[in-house]
């Protein structure tokens, strides 16, 4: 068990030492010169050379790529990403500045995705209509194939110019936050839906319900008590693996609704080629997935009775 | 038993499901259209008010881009800068419509004769908003400082473009200063009103020593400008207050005292569609960057739309005289005259934009108009590249010694109009022979390419934002940013008299001896060895509601609300 830990923290490191590796030699290893993009490009021609030097010598831009690249490391293993080149505040505090609101966003988005999934697989479940069950069987699809571009300009359009109930832009506490989250929950909710309506399905066709069907149970309680808890599970795992859909999505949600976070300050870096910011950004983006996969892997045991009796086989096997 | 009853539950789940989805879909795009047509001019029928401007109310203004850090010295952005023009305040003023530099905190000035010590006579009644005096001291460090940076505080030498060959500042008294240069710099005298990017507005000398990273601390960061900072949130919104007991806005302005508003919110919003939604439905009072396709449908609702050209060069395609094939004069002439000019302002630009008719924008001192020769002339392209033994092949491009005549183009696609506007010129000088290729691209990945541009691009398309013909000097001048990359191998051109001719600029304040030197450096670019394909002029386009009145469209064409009144006062 305490190989199976160790192997796995192993691999979280390694993830975020490569991602942190492989920015670096796209970034710095760029054909662009960084003192470049500075300046106005209208004016790159005009800077004088001895002005280049010194703001290359203020990034650190001027020393061997080895040294810079031990530097950073060093720097970065203390989560000390350097200064962003376009405001001058250190990278650590700048994502840590957005990222809040971020996240609030995303666990929003996925909690309101979850809970559109489940009424949607109920109502798929327990209606006798089949009219109504076409239909809402229908909608996941429909869900993923309206662009988050699309749906985030049409509610706007619908809920905040023409019926102002919600602000556009600017930050005015949960009102700023519902038409962001309904956006992006829209997209997420779909295949979390799709695997529930599924799952939802086969739990109605197995044993245990004809079971309670020949007990006499109502439909609905046969739903709520047994459907229910057993289909959840998977929906869950989904649920985080749609982080990477999450992120992705609120990019443009972000972009649309003139929202700070993470998500557009990437795309503000790699547009100014901010290269301490890009870097520090995607250390944090992998150091998320690692941690995310680390906790699944490290649950896993715990939840299924038979990986950990693998595991606990191991050890015997390994010479002591 | 279970199979049967599954069987039954799910008999209809069968059938397709398109119709549903396209059917929701299309339900969901009519209601939330229909919903937005019906109800669409609601909020611009207000009452107009002018006269008598009204004090009070807050502005509620977007742009597209952000504030990336409170230090006016710092950005390049239009956010930035004009931002920054609101909290600080420059040496001088210059005049948008004539050019002409005029007082501001400076209330004089003398300039020696070989035009490289420049000497300012301070206002004396000015301060900082935290009470500091500002005087001859606080004019050097600020320049000292902003030319030539500070490594200890992580300042760089953001100034270093705009005062080429600084010498330094010397403190005569209290509110005398002189600018001394290594060379004569007649463009110095603009520069200190340089009001576009990373621009020299004064800082309290408590900001002075503060580093770049503190400086993001907008509360500290001190001038002595009509606006206070309130608060800034990087990629959000910068909010600034009006700044009790201001009283030296520029003369020239005719605004006395403070600022009219009581705060301006600068709200930065990407999406276009967003910002003119807001505009429409109330929220916004003005938005910077209006699209040129929303032009016409805003001002239909009854709103206002101002503009003014940038300031500067247009937009310009700068031909690279040292490399195959744009070395052959032959061919830069036919590139000036084989593009339908007509055509790129009809389906490309609105009202708001022009085709440039000289390497330098009309609102510039020094302009030339050269529409004679940036004129559309299909068969006179034509005859210039048959001269030159440019022989038509299969394709229809022409050839020359078994080499095709490719062009290419590398170009930033930051203004709308710069695309489709290279694609019109592309398929026009395509119907004569020549095979324009694009690469249109973000600045950073234009920049990362300029670098190898002397050798690597035909074209090089941009624009440089700087009301001054000293600007010409400055890009295409061989001894500063050798815009057309003059060197041994551009053959026939004389790379010295380029270097004397553009030079001829700084060395004179004379008006009409520099009005001729821009001329002559016009000719020289345009006709002479056709340098130069200007495109079109860019515009900055703001739509407002009609109860906002008095938006300042500097020389830069950067906006300053000192004068800036809403009649609701809201």
């Amino acid at each position: 068990m305490l190989r199976y830990v160790a192997l796995k923290v192993g691999r979280a490191l390694f993830v975020v030492w490569a991602a942190f590796t492989v920015s670096f030699v796209l970034l710095f290893v760029l054909p662009a010169d960084p003192v470049d993009l500075l300046f106005d490009p209208a004016e790159v021609n005009t800077i004088p050379p001895e002005v280049r030097e010194q703001v290359a010598a203020n990034y650190g831009f001027d020393d061997p790529v080895l040294v810079q690249y031990a530097d950073r490391l060093w720097h970065a293993a203390r989560l000390d990403f350097g200064t962003s080149v376009q405001s001058g505040r250190p990278v650590t505090e700048a994502i840590l500045g957005v990222l809040p609101a971020t996240l609030v966003l995303a666990a929003g988005a996925l909690a309101l995705a979850v809970v559109i999934a489940f009424v949607i697989a109920l109502v798929a479940t327990a209606t006798e209509a089949r009219w109504l069950r076409d239909l809402v069987e229908a909608l996941p699809s429909a869900a993923v194939s309206i662009p988050v571009f699309l749906s985030g300009i049409l509610v706007l359009q619908v809920f905040s110019f023409q019926l102002g109930w919600f602000p556009a832009f600017g930050d005015e506490g949960w009102r700023s936050l519902v038409l962001p989250l309904v956006t992006l929950a829209i997209p997420v909710s779909g295949p979390i839906a799709q695997l529930l309506v599924r799952s939802f399905a086969t739990e109605l066709r197995s044993g245990y319900v004809t079971t309670s069907w020949a007990k006499g149970a109502e439909r609905s309680q046969i739903i709520v008590g047994d459907v229910f808890r057993n289909a959840a599970l998977p929906a869950l795992t989904i649920a985080g693996v749609t982080f990477g859909n999450l992120i992705a999505g609120s990019v443009i949600t972000e972009t649309v609704f003139a929202r700070k976070g993470i998500g557009r300050m990437t795309q503000t870096a790699i547009n100014t080629l901010d290269v301490p910011l890009v870097q520090g950004i995607v250390v944090l983006v992998a150091v998320c997935f690692a941690l995310i996969n680390l906790a699944v892997d490290l649950v896993y045991p715990l939840l299924d009775p038979r990986l950990r009796a693998t595991l606990a086989d191991t050890p015997a096997r390994v010479p002591a | 038993m279970s199979d049967l009853r599954s069987t039954i539950d799910n008999a209809g789940s069968r059938r397709s499901k398109l119709p549903w989805i396209v059917g929701v879909v299309v339900l969901v795009l009519v209601a939330g259209i229909g919903w937005a047509v019906a109800s669409s001019g609601g909020g611009a029928a207000e009452a107009a008010g002018s006269g008598e401007p009204v004090r009070g109310g807050t502005l509620e203004f977007a742009l597209i881009d952000y504030q990336r850090s409170p230090d006016p010295q710092l950005g390049t952005n239009y956010a930035e800068s004009i931002i920054a023009n609101n909290v600080t305040d420059k040496l001088a003023w210059q005049d948008p419509d004539t050019g002409e530099i005029t007082p501001w905190l400076a209330e004089s000035w003398e300039v020696n004769d070989d035009l490289t010590a420049f000497t300012f006579h301070l206002r004396d009644d000015v301060t900082f908003s935290d009470g500091t005096p500002f005087d001859a001291e606080v004019v050097k460090a600020n320049f000292d400082q902003y030319i030539q940076g500070d490594p200890a505080l992580d300042i760089n030498a953001n100034g270093a473009p705009l005062f080429p060959g600084y010498a330094g500042t010397d403190v005569v008294d209290e509110h005398t200063v002189t600018i001394r240069f290594e060379a004569p710099l007649a463009s110095a005298l603009q520069a200190v009103s340089f009001t576009a990017n990373a621009g020299p507005g004064f800082l309290a000398p408590s900001t002075l020593a503060l580093s770049a990273e503190e400086r993001t601390d907008p509360t500290k960061v001190i001038g002595t400008g009509p606006f206070v900072y309130e608060s800034w949130e990087e990629q959000v919104s910068t909010v600034l207050v009006k700044r009790e007991g201001y009283d030296w806005s520029p003369p020239a302005l005719g605004h006395d005292g403070e600022a009219y508003l009581d705060r301006i919110v600068f709200n930065t919003i990407p999406e276009a569609s967003v910002r003119t939604g807001s505009l429409v439905s109330g929220t916004l009072d003005a938005t910077l960057d209006v699209g040129t396709t929303d032009e016409q449908p805003l001002e239909d609702q009854g709103f206002e739309i101002i503009s003014r050209g940038v300031s500067g060069t247009a937009i310009f395609f700068n031909l690279n005289a040292s490399i195959f094939p744009t070395n052959d004069i032959a061919v830069r002439r036919a590139i000036q005259l084989g593009w339908n000019r007509e055509a790129v302002e009809q389906t490309v630009l609105t009202d708001s934009y022009s085709i440039a008719t000289s390497v330098l924008a009309p609102s510039v001192r020094g302009y030339e108009d050269h529409s004679q020769t940036l004129r559309y002339d299909a068969d006179e392209a034509r005859r210039i590249l048959d001269e030159a033994g440019w022989v038509e092949g299969s394709d229809g491009i022409r050839e020359k010694d078994g080499r095709r005549l490719e062009v290419k183009l590398l170009g930033i696609n930051n203004l709308v109009p710069n695309k489709p506007a290279y694609e019109s010129v592309q398929q026009d000088l395509a119907e004569i022979g020549i095979d324009l290729q694009l690469t249109v691209v973000p600045i950073p990945d234009y920049t990362a390419n300029v670098a190898n541009a002397a050798t690597e691009w035909n074209v090089v398309a941009a624009n440089r934002s700087r009301n001054d013909p000293a600007a010409l000097t400055l890009q295409y001048s061989p001894a500063n940013g050798n815009g057309s990359y003059l060197g041994p191998d551009a053959t026939g051109v004389d790379v010295d008299r380029v270097t004397e001719v553009l030079g001829a600029i700084e060395t004179t304040l004379d008006p009409d001896e520099r009005d001729a030197a821009a001329a002559a450096a016009q000719d020289l670019l345009l006709e002479e060895y056709a340098l130069v394909n200007p495109i079109y002029n860019p515009s900055q386009v703001i739509a407002h509601a009609d109860h906002v009145h008095g938006i300042v469209f500097d020389a830069q064409s950067r906006n300053h609300f000192v004068d800036t009144w809403k009649s609701n006062g809201e």
